[in-house]
């Protein structure tokens, strides 16, 4: 993994951290983690750590942030359709966390 | 398990030591049937001896006599002067060889007697056969010198019990005494105040054989029923060591079941549901500390499987459904197992190297363009446990209290030891007999 991909990647992962750690209902925290999850699996395991820091408490900023990130890493030679499946997830948990 | 085995036998023969007046309880009718109950007696004692000659054979190498060592003279052949041990295992084998009865068969054991005095040599007799899993040879390489001299205790009094009822049915028609019998007395006499020379270890009474946990199969219960199956199996599953995302899938699944099975526990009992309410935020903070945590030895996808199914069936519960307190019960039970199962896996896998930190570490990075630096990351081994967040979590949030168990492990030696030697109760004076 290049660093770029490195930067996307640890980028895209502390947003959805921190949007699991804000969401309102713990069902919308765990789906929120399946993004994580599923992010880590896409990557073997292979990941940075979070970087908590410059983060915004503002969902909707972190939303935009994860998407573009997630969209991001298309550029670095992961599957187009794994990257869909992320996104969908990533709606559905946001769908789940606005009620 | 040992402990089972042994109080269960010792038990019954502080009972059979406690019933004077033998003669009548054997049989009341004929001698015929007398002797008949007397040798199902003798073969379930042969049993009980069997299994003493073969659990003194496995301490005796693991005990050591308390005489100090005399000066070695080469010139005579070693003996160990004073081993009470070694006799007492010696007269234990020459009863057990010489005596001319066949031990009990698997169908006496399971086969319950009208007689209240066979019954009980029965159950002591099934009792002993047990036994002999739990001080196979094989498992007997686990005990410590302690523990053996503990079970080398046990076997000196239902030894002295054996010897006692021994005189005590002497009357019985075909009876056959016990060979070598005072010595065996004597032996195990010498034996028991030896023994007790030394702290004993009770925890022996948790070694031994013990049946298999094994999965619930078949198609999903219905109702709580199933979460409850898939909680069992969950914590069967996780015997085997998850990989980090698997066990970041349990975890997550146990916080959701912990929060969901809140509401339903709300109606019988609200402490259970604070309890409840706690873990789900344990667990939650757990989830957020594995974030950083990876590693890709283990497998745990049956386990993942399982929490999988624990959650979508408590998800299909109606919300109206009442949960008796048993299975709110058993889910308590299956919580704190589970609870101590993924700490042990949090700890033993930090220490042994399964589970390794992702660390930030800093990099110059030159035509960025942006006043922050960059980070490069890499996984580190971690050095200390304690280092991880998450590992203080599971120790001071996770890991349930020990109970503080009253253990029992006394009370059935005692009672035995008190049986030996107690004097049956005087007889009243009657009043019709007359005095001088």
């Amino acid at each position: 993994m290049l660093l770029p991909h490195a930067q996307t990647l640890a980028q895209a992962r502390s947003s959805v951290a921190a949007l699991a750690d804000c969401a309102l209902t713990l069902d919308a925290s765990s789906a929120y983690e399946r993004v994580l999850l599923e992010l880590d699996r896409v990557h073997g395991d292979e990941c940075p750590s979070l970087d908590t820091e410059d983060l915004t408490d503002d969902r909707a900023i972190l939303l935009a942030w994860a998407s573009s990130a997630i969209q991001e890493l298309e550029d670095y030679g992961i599957d187009a359709l794994s990257v869909e499946l992320l996104l969908a997830m990533l709606a559905d948990a946001h769908d789940l966390d606005i009620g | 398990m040992y402990g089972e085995n042994g109080a269960q036998m010792r038990t019954e023969l502080a009972a059979l030591l406690r019933q004077h007046r033998v003669m009548r309880r054997l049989a009341e009718a004929s001698s015929a049937d007398r002797a008949a109950a007397g040798q199902q007696i003798l073969r379930f004692r042969q049993t009980v001896l069997i299994w003493c000659a073969q659990a003194i054979g496995v301490a005796r190498p693991l005990t050591f006599p308390n005489v100090p060592p005399k000066p070695a003279d080469p010139f005579r052949a070693a003996s160990d002067h004073g081993a009470a041990v070694a006799e007492l295992a010696r007269t234990l084998e020459t009863a057990r060889d010489q005596a001319t009865t066949q031990p009990a068969s698997s169908q006496e054991f399971t086969t319950p007697s009208t007689n209240s005095v066979v019954e009980r040599w029965r159950l002591a007799a099934r009792a002993a056969a047990l036994a002999e899993h739990d001080t196979a040879p094989d498992r007997a390489i686990h005990l410590t010198a302690a523990q053996a001299r503990t079970i080398a205790g046990d076997v000196a009094a239902i030894s002295q019990a054996l010897v006692v009822l021994d005189r005590r049915y002497r009357n019985t028609p075909d009876w056959e005494s016990i060979a070598g019998c005072d010595r065996l007395g004597w032996a195990a006499l010498a034996t028991a105040l030896d023994v007790s020379l030394g702290q004993p270890d009770y925890s022996v009474d948790q070694t031994g054989w013990r049946p298999r946990t094994k999965p619930i199969g078949g198609s999903a219960k219905p109702g709580v029923l199933g979460v409850l199956q898939a909680e069992h199996n969950l914590l069967v599953r996780l015997a085997s060591f998850p990989d980090a995302m698997n066990l970041r899938l349990v975890v997550d699944s146990q916080r959701l079941l912990s929060a969901g099975l809140v509401p339903y526990a709300q109606r019988i009992d609200p402490d259970l549901a604070g309890q409840w309410g706690a873990r789900a935020e344990t667990y939650s903070r757990i989830q957020r500390e594995l974030r950083n945590i990876g590693g890709r030895l283990g497998n745990g996808t049956a386990a993942a499987g399982e929490a999988a199914n624990a959650v979508s069936r408590l998800k299909a519960l109606r919300p109206d459904t009442v949960i008796e307190p048993r299975m709110l019960g058993g889910f308590q039970t299956l919580f704190r197992l589970v609870d101590a199962r993924i700490a042990d896996i949090l700890e033993s896998g930090v220490e042994r190297g399964a589970f390794v930190q992702r660390v930030t570490v800093p990099r110059l990075v030159s035509g960025d363009g942006r006043l922050v630096h960059p980070v490069r990351e890499r996984f580190v081994p971690v050095a200390r446990a304690t280092d991880l967040e998450v590992i203080r979590t599971a120790r001071e949030h996770l890991r349930p209290p020990e109970e503080p168990t009253v253990t029992p492990a006394g009370t059935s030696r005692a009672d035995l030891h008190a049986a030996l030697v107690h004097r049956p109760p005087a007889k009243e004076p009657r009043c019709d007999t007359p005095r001088l």
